[in-house]
């Protein structure tokens, strides 16, 4: 008899934990794809059906043919052993490199490489490294992907058509030498920002070499105005570093710290430091965020309010003046009297942490703000304790982009030299009229970059760029700290980088690979020739010996083996300038609010491709935006009043105005959007990159936000008008795909409560009255005892169990990248994500919750749509994340509806899969309540992704794995192929190569047991937060077990029987009483059924 | 109406019925011998570019096999050497041993080109079995358990199914395969070969109580005097096995004191 689990009746309580406004209204779209496994269906469409039939019989046809030729012969296989062997390579054994990359988001990110026979498959941080943890941003996770992307720029081009190295040189020196002539005269550098010191070294050698030469700095997410406010504030070469585990409050003015806008070393690691619910209503921190869009810092703040963008000079001036007193400005008066209260009250709460308080403002806001927040924190006493203001190196002098764009209006240039990430005919503002001018001008432009995007194919001469692993080069962190960027692969397609470019420039080297040397058969073999020192080597150790105090070979292996140079942070240095804030303050435009005729646009760096650069990455477009869940694109977001005003549906395009300029953009509803307020993600609408930048007509996926702004600067564009148009834009959104069923998902509490009550997770919900024996799914459960002598032995194995704290989970991406770069995890592309086929196996739940509803400010819900939340009630939701992975039952309904046995239990509490022998059926998926599986739907692997459809057929050149990113794939993990199911299996390869060490290492011994958390899962490793805790819950010892037994602790859906083995931890809520709606804020946790 | 089918056909069902069950037997009877790695596999003994005598080496020679599978104890994947392996010995101005031979050519040759030797896999397992020699020879599985007698072989020769069935015979009773480590490269061992008196002093050596030993040996468990030293022990193991140590003794007692518990789930060998 079929048994249907009866999922116990949901109350009329409301759904208070939704995903989408969908989900929250209980729309018919959303009602159609809930409890089913792919929003699409459960087979392909007539389309997809169709084509694979004919093919199936075509392709059969073959190979039945082909079939009795084959199985003839067996398939001859070599083993290739080097000629010479390799020091430090064992085959089979991954080796580690220790190394750091520059953050897009500024600083640097020290990392550990694993390379397999000398190709780098995975990154991780370095826990070594005296700031970071293991930790890193999904960024630099993907980054790796960039060094094997096909579509990435391998030759140099000249005129946009392909060139050799040799043309290339003699250009360089030929240009080097007519500078050499007239000092660099029409000669500019544009550069990006960038803490490599021996950059900044060889950048003063060309300044000192062509002294006429014009030296810029741009980047397309330029921080000018940071840069500019600071120089005042603390004097030149000053940097502020804010250490957040110094700080128990923290205010943030649109400042997104945890996701995209740093303002530490670390902050993430930093912030959560203080962030342990067990240190009670005292010890954790409180954070205030005032911002227009969610954030991840927003969706992680305790109080949390609405602001349009244009506000946040007001809302800062307000909080200054709060603060100090003494900083009235004009600009506070303006403030409407909600964020009035607001704002002072927080005040008050941070006037008690004196020393231990700190306001952060967002990076791309004008100078005044930096200057009000500079006044705020000092009135807070954070300078010397939270904040340290620390010496850089001296920069060379740099300009701005505005200034060359004049020089070259003047005539004065002749030749451009690009050496920043940006692309400057894309992003820079008026960038068409950029490229015009210097096209009329005469103006010969030199590129260097890793993508042939629109300023390499415009360029005279492009220079294809290194990938950090590939070349030699030094970094700094914010606090100083040096490392060394070693190489470890040759470059792949001869690419060069910026160090070299610049040793180039003043003749110091080639570019480009040698020429292989012709052998000369006959000749007897000479004696091997003294290998040439490498210039860019040779200009880095030279750095090195300047910070280390001369080159001590120990000193410098040292740091090559660790990553970083012992003691070599920054001076502490400079001082708060008081007397310059009232000037730059005075010097601040008014601010309004937007209003309905006069909307405001925000532009922001995207949390997937930043300023654009990361296009090509096909990790970061697969992976969900944290807050939209957009994959693929970006979207105009629009909060639910204006959304809703505007009579638009999701997808539909509208029109921007400003002034003059316009962009078509298609539109999506954000719930915690302000009203009158558009944000729009930057970096989209690049064209002619290939399949996964530009979609297979290289139209570009998504919106160019970059052609709305006149000035690098210019962020908050104000005096917008939307025009509604009849085209709906297909959006590809993950956030109502692989939705539960069932009931209180999220536990959260504030700290007073949970002071009160520290087991409220434990009876939240069903959990409280769950009636004994009631699974389902019969199988190994629990530890074996005398009464449970079928139950896990937890004496002579290991036992693998996780937790996710909820309380520190910020639901950035970087796990999900992580995951898929260890776990060889294909991209399908927009149109099979837009379908529910995405394959990641970590989905990044992120919940919006409202707390009451509907016109009367009801707290129930009725299924008329009177009672729906208002607008006004979705732009105060609140924001949770949940990573949801596979669970690991111990027991497991999909283990016993698989008809093949591929997916078993292990004795180590493990639901394993044998890939092999999975034929595919899709019960498990459809048997799973966390709806953690995933299937091949197609050979993603093995086709391209916009040829899925034409199966065999599809274009024979562009068929099987592109042989670059074969490269990158993990050896000991299976690349599974259509029609097989996959899941996380806590990174069994990981867990097996621990275990295989520790029986190596203690041969003839019978201490079988690894050392206490001595392994660590991929999304563990790279969790900045250490949400993730994964280890052996067998060994008391582990800190797994002590969270598990943390009050916090509860699983999802406990009332079915299932018994993971993955657990939460309940989140807690740093409530301030005294703040407006305090008593709204997760209270609505504990009602839920 | 006549007959249609003539009288010879009444019978015809049942023939047919007989005829496809022999044929049945004989399919499945051919699959499973012909089919199987048993027949396809064993036996496999392709010509390799070098004529290397692992005879020579192995067995006459005395190499020990961790000489040129030099990483076999630490990864794994077990290497096969580099030509510098080769030269130490065979390299012009090292070990100048016969360092004119024809039979080397291919290795000069490899040596002036950089270009590697294709030697030719003999021992293939599917890609999705991931194998690790490092954790097997590390725990008493010796090299001639999967690979045979190499020490005998002029050329290398599949000696072993190495089917997922045959693994598991192994997972399921290890005791019949493990040895002690410094045995482990000995292709020629036998476990009538080992002293006794010194097999379980080494046990003892190691921390294990005589009790614990006692207690893998048949008839241990029940005695009421518990053996206190090595002389008891081997008495005890007399009676039970004779006069020669016996595989199955040594490995009952490994298997326990060296807590060998290979796994027998999918995921230790697939991910």
């Amino acid at each position: 008899m079929k048994r249907i689990w009866q999922h116990p009746q949901e109350p009329k309580t409301g759904r208070r934990y939704w995903r989408s406004v969908g989900e929250l209204e209980r729309r018919s779209e959303f009602m159609n794809k809930l409890g089913v496994e792919f929003p699409a269906g459960d087979t392909m469409d007539e389309g997809e059906r169709e084509n694979s039939r004919r093919d199936f019989l075509k392709i059969m046809g073959a190979s039945f043919g082909m079939m009795g030729l084959a199985s003839c012969r067996r398939p001859l296989v070599n083993i290739l052993p080097y000629t010479k062997h390799v020091e430090w390579v064992i085959p089979g054994k991954p080796l580690l490199y220790a190394t750091a990359i520059a953050k897009p988001t500024g600083g640097a990110q020290p990392l550990v490489v694993t390379t397999h026979e000398g190709r780098p498959t995975q990154l991780a941080g370095n826990p070594l490294h005296p700031t970071a943890n293991g930790g890193l941003d999904a960024f630099t996770q993907a980054s790796i992907l960039d060094l094997y992307d096909p579509a990435r720029s391998q030759r140099p081009l000249k005129g946009g058509h392909g060139a050799g190295w040799g043309g290339v040189n003699k250009a360089i020196a030929e240009l080097a030498a007519k500078a050499k002539s007239n000092g660099g005269q029409g000669l500019a550098l544009v550069t990006g920002a960038n803490s490599s010191p021996t950059a900044a070294t060889l950048l003063g050698q060309v300044k000192a070499a062509y002294p006429q030469v014009q030296v810029v700095t741009y980047e397309a997410i330029s921080r000018d105005a940071l840069r500019t406010a600071n120089a005042q504030l603390f004097g030149a070469g000053v940097q502020p570093v804010v250490n957040l585990s110094k700080a128990l409050r923290v205010f943030s003015l649109d400042c997104d710290f945890l996701g995209i806008d740093p303002v530490g070393v670390d902050s993430v690691k930093e912030f959560m430091a203080n962030r342990d619910a067990e240190k009670g209503v005292e010890g954790m921190n409180r954070l205030y965020a005032l911002e227009n869009r969610y954030t991840v810092t927003g969706g992680f703040a305790d109080h949390r309010k609405p602001l349009a963008a244009s506000m946040i000079p007001v809302a800062a001036a307000l909080l200054a003046s709060e603060l100090g007193g003494t900083q009235v400005s004009a600009l506070a008066a303006t403030a409407p009297t909600d964020l009035q209260t607001w704002v002072k009250r927080a005040a008050e709460d941070l006037k008690k942490f004196q020393g231990k308080a700190v306001v952060l403002g967002g990076s791309r806001y004008g100078a005044e703000v930096h200057a009000l927040v500079a006044a705020a924190n000092h009135a807070l006493g954070a300078f010397g304790t939270v904040i340290d203001l620390v010496k850089t190196d001296a920069m060379p002098e740099a300009g701005t982009l505005a200034e060359l764009v004049e020089s070259i209006k003047e005539g004065k240039i002749n030749t451009v030299i690009s050496l920043t990430a940006a692309d400057l005919f894309y992003d820079a503002p008026n960038a068409e009229g950029l490229r015009a001018l210097l096209a009329e001008k005469k103006v010969s432009v030199i590129h260097w970059g890793h993508l042939p995007n629109a300023t390499a194919r415009g360029a005279t001469l492009h220079l294809p760029a290194a990938h950090p692993l590939e070349a030699w080069g030094d970094i700094r962190t914010a606090d100083g700290t040096y490392s060394v960027t070693q190489p470890m692969i040759q470059p792949l397609y001869g690419g060069v980088s910026e160090i070299e470019v610049l040793l180039a420039l003043l003749g110091k080297k080639k570019l480009g690979p040698e020429a292989p040397k012709k052998a000369d058969p006959a000749a007897p073999a000479a004696a091997p020739a003294a290998p040439v020192e490498d210039a860019a080597y040779a200009a880095v150790r030279e750095t090195f010996g300047k910070i280390a105090g001369g080159i001590d070979e120990t000193k410098w292996n040292l740091t090559l083996r660790d990553g970083f140079l012992k003691g070599s942070t920054y001076q502490k240095g400079g001082s708060l300038n008081a007397g310059a804030i009232a000037g730059i303050v005075s010097k601040a435009a008014s601010a309004a609010a937007p209003t309905k005729e006069s909307l405001e646009v925000v532009l922001v760096p995207d949390s997937s491709l930043w300023d654009g650069r990361y296009i090509s990455n096909a990790w970061l477009q697969e992976a969900p935006d944290p807050v939209t869940k957009l994959t693929w694109d970006n979207a105009a977001l629009i909060g639910s009043a204006t959304f809703r005003g505007l009579g638009l549906k999701e997808g539909q395009k509208i029109c921007i105005k400003i002034g003059e300029t316009k962009l078509e953009i298609a539109a999506l509803e954000a719930p915690g959007h302000v009203a009158n307020s558009i944000t729009v993600q930057l970096g989209y609408g690049q064209k002619k990159l290939g399949f996964v930048a530009s979609d297979s007509n290289d139209a570009g996926r998504g919106f160019n936000g970059y052609v709305l702004r006149q000035d690098a600067n210019q962020y908050v564009l104000t005096g917008a008008k939307v025009e509604k148009l009849a085209e709906v834009y297909e959006l590809a959104i993950t956030q109502e795909h692989n939705t539960m069923e069932g009931r209180a998902f999220i536990r959260e509490a504030t700290a007073e409560e949970f002071k009160k009550e520290p087991g409220f997770a434990q009876v939240t919900g069903m959990d409280s009255h769950i009636p004994q024996n009631i699974s389902l799914y019969k199988g190994q459960v629990g530890r074996k005892t005398a009464e449970n002598p079928e139950g896990f032995d937890y004496d002579v194995t290991h036992q693998w169990g996780m937790t996710i704290d909820l309380n520190k989970c910020i639901g950035c991406a970087s796990c999900i990248v992580a995951c898929q770069s260890e776990n060889n995890i294909p991209v399908v592309g927009k149109d099979q994500v837009a379908k529910g086929r995405i394959m990641q196996w970590i989905r990044m739940d992120r919940y919006f919750a409202v707390p009451k509803w509907g016109r009367h400010g009801a707290e129930t819900e009725s299924t008329s749509s009177e009672d729906n939340p208002t607008p006004e009630q979705l732009e105060t939701a609140e924001m949770v994340n949940q990573p949801v992975a596979c669970q690991q039952c111990e027991a497991a309904p999909c283990e016993t509806v698989c008809p093949v046995n591929a997916t078993v239990h292990t004795e180590e509490g493990l639901n394993a899969m044998a890939y092999n022998r999975c034929i595919g059926t899709r019960y498990c998926a459809n048997n799973c309540p966390y709806t953690a599986r995933r299937f091949n739907w197609f050979d993603y692997n093995k086709r391209p992704l916009d040829e899925l459809y034409w199966g065999p057929l599809s274009t024979p050149s562009k068929t099987g794995m592109r042989e670059s990113l074969q490269l990158q794939k993990n050896p000991n993990v299976t690349v599974r192929m259509r029609g097989v199911i996959e899941k996380c299996t806590y990174c069994v390869q990981r867990l097996e190569a621990a275990k295989i060490n520790q029986k190596r290492t203690q041969r003839d011994s019978k201490n079988f047991r690894i050392p206490t958390d001595s392994v660590k899962v991929a999304c563990q490793q790279a969790c900045p937060a250490e949400a993730i805790e994964f280890g052996d819950i067998a060994n008391k010892d582990s800190r797994v077990v002590k969270l598990k037994d943390s009050p916090r602790n509860y699983e999802l859906l406990r009332y079915i029987g299932t018994r993971p083995r993955t657990s939460y931890l309940a989140r807690i809520r740093n409530v301030n009483p005294e703040m407006p709606n305090a008593a709204d804020i997760a209270a609505w946790s504990g009602k839920q059924f | 109406m006549g007959n249609f089918f003539p009288r010879w056909t009444n019978w015809l069902p049942l023939k047919l019925a007989i005829a496809l069950c022999f044929i049945l037997v004989g399919v499945t009877l051919g699959v499973t011998y012909y089919f199987t790695p048993k027949y396809t596999r064993v036996g496999y003994e392709p010509t390799q570019p070098v004529p290397f005598s692992h005879k020579i080496h192995a067995g006459q020679l005395g190499l020990d096999c961790r000489y040129c599978h030099s990483f076999v104890e630490a990864s794994g994947h077990s290497n096969v050497p580099t030509n510098q392996t080769c030269f130490n010995c065979h390299g012009v101005g090292k070990g100048n041993i016969r360092s004119n031979s024809p039979k080397l050519e291919k290795v000069m040759q490899a040596e002036a080109s950089g270009q590697p030797i294709p030697w030719v896999k003999v021992h293939k397992l599917p890609d999705y079995a991931y194998f690790n020699h490092s954790v097997h020879v590390n725990r008493g599985v010796s090299c001639v358990s999967c690979h045979g007698k190499i020490n005998e072989m002029e050329v290398v020769r599949h000696d072993q199914p190495l089917s997922m069935g045959w693994c598991l015979d192994c997972h399921r009773n290890p005791e019949l395969n493990l040895r002690p480590l410094e045995q482990i490269t000995n292709l020629n061992y036998n476990a009538g070969q080992l002293d006794r008196a010194a097999f379980y002093k080494s046990l003892l050596d190691k921390g294990v109580k005589p009790a614990e030993i006692a207690a893998e040996i048949p008839g241990g468990r029940s005695l009421d005097q518990v053996p206190a030293d090595v002389k008891g022990l081997v008495e005890l193991a007399e009676k039970a096995y004779g006069g020669q140590v016996a595989q199955k003794e040594v490995g009952l007692q490994l298997k326990k004191h060296w807590q060998i518990q290979p796994p027998e789930s999918c995921a230790a060998c697939h991910r």
